[in-house]
């Protein structure tokens, strides 16, 4: 197990600099990269296990590898830079600190798929993060990164930096394959939309995540071996009810107590009640999930939903109303909804009035089974993931929390709180 | 020879089926009589998965499926009744209805509403819904014809792609997003469609409505005749609903040939006109200076002495407002009965135009439309005219066809033509012949009638590369000044690829009426007289009149220069429809007796001295012929007013008072005998396009070279007057004058238009379009009244600015019988010139111009 | 630089360019947005309003999101947005009556170790406390740095 690099020099106040980065041994991986054939490039990332860290955890070198070899097909790379999973921070963390790190990791995945063209979707609310890749970006130009003759090769490339506009789904790649081309994010249907098959433009398109691509920075600098012996480390973004919220870097598997003991732990005199481990979308864990390690293979877990996802975890202790937390997922999901398929934006609607009415002191009995028959009927019935974020918060909390859930029915009031604040 | 499609053999609710490869399972079943429910599927358009209703369990598959997205595939195993896909799609339901409103006994989709329906097969027994419903503000009017009433929507996003992807005309579209997501137009503002009526059709909900049949009928309450509409050249199948004597509402009838399942808006919603109150009821006879009502007796005895007494000095100005029955029924009278050679039904069709001959039609079925690779829009302004077409054209587009336009005004289509050469009016030809050399290789060395040579550079290499391109010649080519030499470059361009242009001209029945005879010299089927005249003779028992027959142009001459005594006008209105309102008016002033078969108190007929007062097409049984020659079964779905009657049953009284009867039991009869004089004649075929010019060949065919034409004939009576001439400025009086651009539009106010109340709004005031260029030098502002003077008469319109034509002209469409474009028209000249206004700076002035405020 | 392959990728881009302009989408502002791209007003209408950050009616000058997701409702944003209904006057949504501030709750701002955030036009602050929002009206336009720590400055 190496030394935390993928934070290594996240704080240095100059890392978004050219000279910086490259003092520091930036774009050695490109260099390398460059000097071997593409298909090595995707080989090489193939064999360092990595993983895409946007949320679906999908084999990034296998991913590429579905792209046609053709030359005389057009093909793009997308960066999936709208970050906006509720409890996310991680790629904005590394956008704002690391700036030249993704440059030479887009740039390193475009040749490796054979691209001329890579986009970067960024989200809109990311004002800081956009100046300071607009600076690298321009730094790279002028210094032969992008543009023709890439690092004096024969390789090309553009980078385009486009912004979104303020929508969650547009984070979905299909959703932001619309979005970048200029239209509402609203999620295509796969088949026959596979981005690696028909992605932006309707030309095979390589979607990757932010953190993905530095990763891929450092695997062609390092190495595949390296890479692995490191640990196969990911980015934790802790947030809510921890001393010290922030993104922790920890190798693959470390238990969930493990990181909030990094995330300076519980704030005094708290104690810890559940957590998300995979932002909202993932179901709730209470405190008997606390040594499951943070790994794929929470989605083996016996609680619905539960998994790793962008690995958000949001940690609440005993001051939390689960009802009020779970309402607030929904919310969101209800506000995020595009509206194209019928659960989504239907259920999202129903469980909110649901919701609100049980918080507003007007729940009934019939409430409990009625949330869970709305959440079934959603479950495995929506267009895309979004839908389906909704049922396992609920599921989970019903499963956990239900006598919160009684408590407000029968009494119209939160004893969570009343004992919080009294 | 091409072998078999692949296919595939799954198994749907335990019963085993092969259906072809790339087939979905919605499809499946569907052919196997196994119903899915559906709403957001219409199997027009590209499956899009959005409302989940079809939801199926497929073997193996670790949730519920889409049934009419997901593809089926070898060995699949497919139930739609297990419990999971039941409780899928009545979870879905109960979705749906939590926020649609339970209007249902109020709602005009009542009784044919697939919500409904599906609601009461697959729905939940009960919903446990208690909260409070979705909000919108009710109803809302967008535009003359469309109501939305978004709280009944359910989102199934049909109506949006439909003009997405059948109509292209973005129509309607969804705002905001998630539960606040609605359909609607931008800012709420009219509907800007020709087609909307079918997203009324296609809405799974009441959510969309017309306002012509809102509150109107039930549908159970509906007799439905299936027949044909006959507003456009198109001739779409429609279900014509009545309910009593009332037109209650017009429904596209699936047809794969013409108009698929979809109609435009003038055939959904220009056929209220039936019932409205200014029909003619009674015969009118002009005594002491003034109409009046008659009996039938005295009019046709009247009618008929007068006939009898002019013989060959009688004129035929027939029109496309008559069957293909009426029409051979009028030619075997006119020309053996009365003993005329005059018959012509190309009213409007200008002095020396090429139009005259040649024969009118499309020279390839409408369902190769969307088989060609390039069309070649030349003055056709294919939206405005024959819209439906448009939808196959996008078809086409869509699958990379390319579209070139070269026209005087921009088409609306214009997001879909690849290249718009918008060219100044009478230079059509010289772009025409830039692009010819061209695709040749002989790059133009500059611009060419406004229109800049790069564009044109770019067109012709996108026109060389085509296999199959589609040609097409409308009015504004062919009626222009210029418009033999454009037919000529046309010919020779669509000869690269063995193909002819075609003529786009002609509404209604147009072409029944040149099958039928109605054209100079030309008998049943279009077969030359000279030749027929033996055969017709026996199969009619008479003597057919010889001698050259005058064309609609003549027959005006004629008749101001005092050589007709009778004008004998069916099916159109020649005061409006001649080019040269001019001509009419002297022709009616010196022709001593003017007859007239309409349907309402036409500027023809204001001044006829016998009015007899016609069926209108949807109340009459026969048949018609469609632009590509396809002859369609017309059927009466309504009866006529007071003492209205068939057109050809006006005729048989005729000839039986004048002593030689032609008497027919009903339509089959004539169509019977109609059948022995033209070849392959029965309903559904499609026949050679009748006309003068080249010979007819079937529409696959190779024809010979419209270039024949050119040539004229030198003994044709019929005068050239106003044909291709001089164009220079210095040619014509230029002074601060525009071109005029005689133009015409779907949605206008004619005898039958302005009394459909939508089409009368749709159409709104008579409109005149000036570039912005022009409208700024003379002080005018969209929207402003103006008034167009050519010579001593003027016309009031609305200002319509666009640069959607070159400066130094104004476009003038036809068909606003209140403000006619026949009052700015000089036909004695190549173009005309009108002189425009603000109304404001002429008020006062003297005399109010037509159609004033 | 590069420019998009095709022309509708531009359409946000050009969005943000008129609203910043023109203050808000306006009927005349969406016809010249259309124009110039080529494509239907419907189309503009429909993918503006899509987005959360397009506005088709006046907004102030500033506008003010506060994140109310659930790290940041963890760390009390609904005291902060209290604060900022009192101290402004408006209800959320609403614009104060001077123009100055637009008052909107947003969905995570992907800052939540800074939780409770606040935006303020382009700016970022947190964690935001109701006593650090006085100071932060208090300093007026958020271009002038005031006493309240912008994101970048380590917590």
């Amino acid at each position: 197990m190496g030394e935390p690099f993928l934070l290594k020099y996240i704080r240095e106040a100059d890392q978004g600099e050219y000279e910086a980065y490259v003092s520091r041994g930036g774009y050695e991986g490109l260099r390398k990269a460059l000097a071997m054939p593409p298909e090595q490039v995707t080989e090489e990332v193939d064999r360092s296990g990595l993983r895409g860290r946007g949320g679906a955890g999908f084999p990034t070198g296998r991913k590429w590898k579905f792209l046609p070899k053709d030359p005389a097909v057009t093909k793009y790379l997308v960066v999936n830079a709208d970050e906006g999973e509720p409890g996310t921070f991680k790629d904005r963390t590394l956008i704002e600190g690391d700036p030249h790190r993704l440059i030479e990791g887009i740039v390193i995945g475009s040749y490796a798929i054979g691209a001329r063209q890579a986009f970067i979707y960024l989200r809109r609310e990311f004002y800081k993060g956009r100046a300071i890749l607009e600076r690298a970006l321009a730094q790279a130009y002028a210094q032969g990164v992008l543009g023709e003759h890439v690092l004096g090769s024969g390789y090309d490339l553009d980078i385009i930096l486009a912004t979104g506009a303020g929508a969650y789904i547009a984070g979905e790649e299909t959703g932001l394959l619309e979005s970048l081309e200029g239209r509402r994010a609203m999620p295509r249907l796969k088949p026959p939309f596979y981005p690696a098959v028909k992605g932006l433009y309707m030309q095979p398109t390589a979607l990757n995540n932010v953190e993905t691509l530095c990763h891929v920075a450092w695997i062609l600098s390092g190495g595949a071996e390296w890479y692995k012996a490191q640990g196969s480390p990911i980015l934790v973004s802790v947030s809510g009810h921890v001393q010290q919220p922030g993104v922790y870097e920890v190798p693959l598997g470390t238990p969930i107590r493990e990181v909030i003991a990094l995330a300076g732990g519980m704030r005094p005199g708290r104690t810890f009640k559940a957590c998300f481990p995979g932002g909202s979308s993932s179901a709730i864990l209470s405190a008997a999930y606390l040594d499951v390690p943070m790994d794929y293979d929470l989605m083996k877990l016996d609680v619905y939903g539960s998994m790793l996802g962008s690995a958000a975890l949001i940690v609440m202790d005993d001051t939390a109303c689960m009802i009020e937390i779970v309402a607030r997922a929904v919310e969101f999901y209800r506000d995020e909804s595009c509206g194209k398929c019928t659960p989504c934006r239907e259920g999202t609607v129903w469980l909110g009035q649901v919701y609100e009415r049980i918080l507003r002191g007007g729940g009934q009995d019939s409430d409990i089974e009625l949330l869970q028959g709305i959440a079934k009927g959603m479950t495995g019935t929506c267009f895309c993931p979004l839908g389906e974020s909704v049922p396992p918060a609920i599921a989970s909390s019903l499963r956990f929390f239900r006598s919160e859930y009684d408590h407000h029915i029968r009494t119209g009031t939160c004893d969570v709180r009343a004992h919080a604040e009294g | 020879m091409s072998s078999p499609p692949p296919t595939v053999t799954l198994s749907i609710n335990g019963r085993t089926v092969s259906v072809i490869k790339g087939t979905t399972i919605y499809q499946a079943a569907r052919g196997i009589g196994i119903e899915i429910p559906i709403f957001c599927y219409h199997d027009r358009m590209p499956p899009l998965g959005a409302c989940r209703m079809c939801l199926v369990h497929v073997a193996n598959a670790p949730k519920l499926q889409t049934s009419c997205t997901l593809e089926a595939a070898e060995g699949m195993v497919v139930r739609t009744d297990t419990p999971e896909a039941r409780a899928g799609q009545e979870a879905i339901l109960e979705y749906l209805l939590i926020n649609h409103p339970l209007d249902c006994p109020i709602c005009d989709k009542g009784g044919e509403c697939p919500l409904q329906d599906q609601t009461y097969r697959w729905g939940p027994g009960a919903s446990r819904y208690t909260e409070v419903k979705r909000d919108f503000a009710k109803p809302v009017s967008l535009g003359p014809v469309l109501v939305l009433d978004r709280e009944r929507c359910i989102l199934c996003w049909r109506c949006v792609r439909f003009g997405e992807i059948i109509a292209g005309d973005d129509a309607l579209k969804g705002f905001e997003r998630g539960f606040g997501s609605n359909i609607n137009t931008p800012f709420t503002l009219p509907v800007a469609s020709k087609f909307i009526g079918n997203t009324i059709a296609i809405c799974p909900v009441g959510a969309l409505t017309s306002r012509s049949y809102r509150f109107v009928s039930r549908p159970w309450d509906n007799r439905t005749t299936a027949s044909v509409c006959t507003l456009c050249g198109v001739g779409c199948a429609v279900w014509l609903d009545a309910r009593g004597d009332d037109l209650t509402r017009v429904r596209a009838r699936e047809a794969p040939e013409i108009n698929d399942v979809w109609l435009c808006d003038l055939g959904f919603f220009g056929h209220s006109y039936l019932r409205h109150e200014d029909r003619l009821r009674q015969p009118l006879i002009r005594r002491e200076g003034r109409l009046q009502s008659a009996s039938w007796d005295a009019a046709l005895d009247l009618v008929a002495s007068r006939l009898r007494s002019a013989g060959s000095r009688v004129g035929v100005l027939a029109g496309p407002r008559l069957t293909n029955e009426d029409a051979y029924v009028a030619g075997r009278f006119f020309r053996t009965v009365v003993g005329t050679a005059h018959l012509d039904h190309r009213t409007d069709a200008r002095a020396g135009s090429v139009s005259l001959d040649v024969a009118w039609g499309l020279r390839a079925p409408i369902a190769a439309i969307d088989r060609a690779d390039c069309v070649v829009l030349a003055g056709c302004d294919v939206t405005e005219e024959y819209p439906v077409l448009w939808l196959r054209m996008k078809q086409a587009v869509d699958r990379g066809a390319v579209v070139i336009a070269v026209t005087p005004k921009a088409l609306e289509v214009d997001r879909d033509i690849a290249h718009h050469l918008v060219h100044r009016y009478g230079e059509g030809a010289a772009v025409l012949a830039g692009l010819q050399a061209a695709v040749a290789g002989r790059e133009p060395d500059a611009d060419l009638g406004g229109v800049a040579r790069g564009r044109l550079a770019l067109a012709a290499k996108t026109l060389a590369t085509a296999q199959r391109p589609l040609v097409l010649a409308g009015a504004l080519a062919l009626d222009a000044p210029d418009g033999r030499e454009i037919w000529q470059r046309l010919g020779d361009l669509a000869a690269r690829w063995t193909s002819t242009p075609s003529v786009m001209r002609g509404r209604g029945n147009a072409f029944g009426a040149a099958l039928a005879g109605l054209l100079p010299e030309r008998g049943p089927g279009g077969r030359r007289l000279e030749e027929a005249a033996g055969t017709l003779a026996a199969a009619w028992g008479a003597t057919i009149a010889g001698g050259r027959g005058f064309s609609s142009p003549g027959m005006l001459e004629a008749a101001s220069r005092g050589d007709l005594d009778v004008l004998y006008v069916l099916g159109t209105d020649p005061a409006t429809d001649v080019p040269d309102g001019r001509q009419w008016t002297a022709a009616r002033a010196r022709v001593p007796f003017v007859v007239a078969h309409d349907a309402f108190l036409t500027a023809t007929a204001a001044t006829a001295d016998v009015v007899l007062p016609t069926l209108v097409l949807p109340e009459k049984d026969g048949t018609v012929s469609n632009i590509e020659g396809r002859v369609q079964r017309l059927r009466r779905a309504a009866p006529g007013p007071g003492e209205a009657r068939g057109d050809a049953v006006i005729l048989s009284g005729l000839a039986a008072r004048m002593g030689h009867p032609i008497a027919y039991s009903a339509w089959e009869e004539i169509f019977d005998e109609m059948r022995t004089l033209i070849p392959g004649l029965e309903v559904g075929a499609v026949l050679p396009l009748a006309g003068p010019g080249p010979e007819s060949q079937p529409p696959d065919g190779v024809r010979a070279s419209p270039r024949t034409a050119l040539h004229g004939d030198p003994s044709d009576p019929n005068p050239v007057r106003g044909a291709d001439g001089d164009l220079s400025p210095e040619a014509t009086d230029a002074g601060d004058s525009l071109v005029l651009i005689p133009g015409s539009t779907l949605f206008d106010q004619g005898s039958m238009s302005s009394r459909s109340r939508a089409i009368a709004d749709l159409a709104g005031a008579p409109w005149a379009l000036l570039h912005p260029q022009d409208a700024g030098r003379l002080g005018i502002t969209d929207g402003d009244p103006i008034v167009l003077t050519a010579a001593d008469r003027s016309i009031a319109r609305r200002a319509l600015v666009r640069p959607a034509l070159l400066p130094g002209q104004v476009y003038v469409p036809r068909g606003y019988d209140a403000a006619p474009l026949n009052a700015l028209v000089d036909a004695s000249r190549p173009v005309s010139r009108v002189r425009v206004q603000v109304l404001a700076a002429v008020a006062g002035a003297g005399d109010e111009p037509e159609g004033g405020r | 630089m590069a420019q998009f392959p095709r022309r509708q990728s531009a359409l946000l881009g050009a969005l943000f360019v008129a609203q910043e302009e023109a203050g808000y989408l306006r009927p005349d502002v969406v016809a010249e947005v259309a124009q110039i791209l080529d494509l239907a007003e419907s189309e503009v209408v429909s993918v503006a309003s899509f987005y959360h950050l397009f506005y088709f009616e006046p907004v102030g000058r500033d506008l003010i999101q506060v994140c109310t997701n659930i790290s940041c409702m963890l760390n009390g944003c609904h005291r902060v947005l209290t604060r900022l209904r009192e101290r402004l006057g408006i209800e959320v949504g609403r614009t104060t009556p001077d123009g100055a501030y637009t008052l909107r709750t947003a969905e995570c701002l992907g800052a939540c170790e800074e939780a409770p955030v606040v935006m303020v036009g382009t700016e970022r602050y947190g964690p935001v406390t109701p006593e650090g929002i006085d100071d932060l009206l208090d300093m007026g336009s958020p271009q002038t740095q005031g006493p309240l720590a912008p994101h970048e400055e380590d917590r």
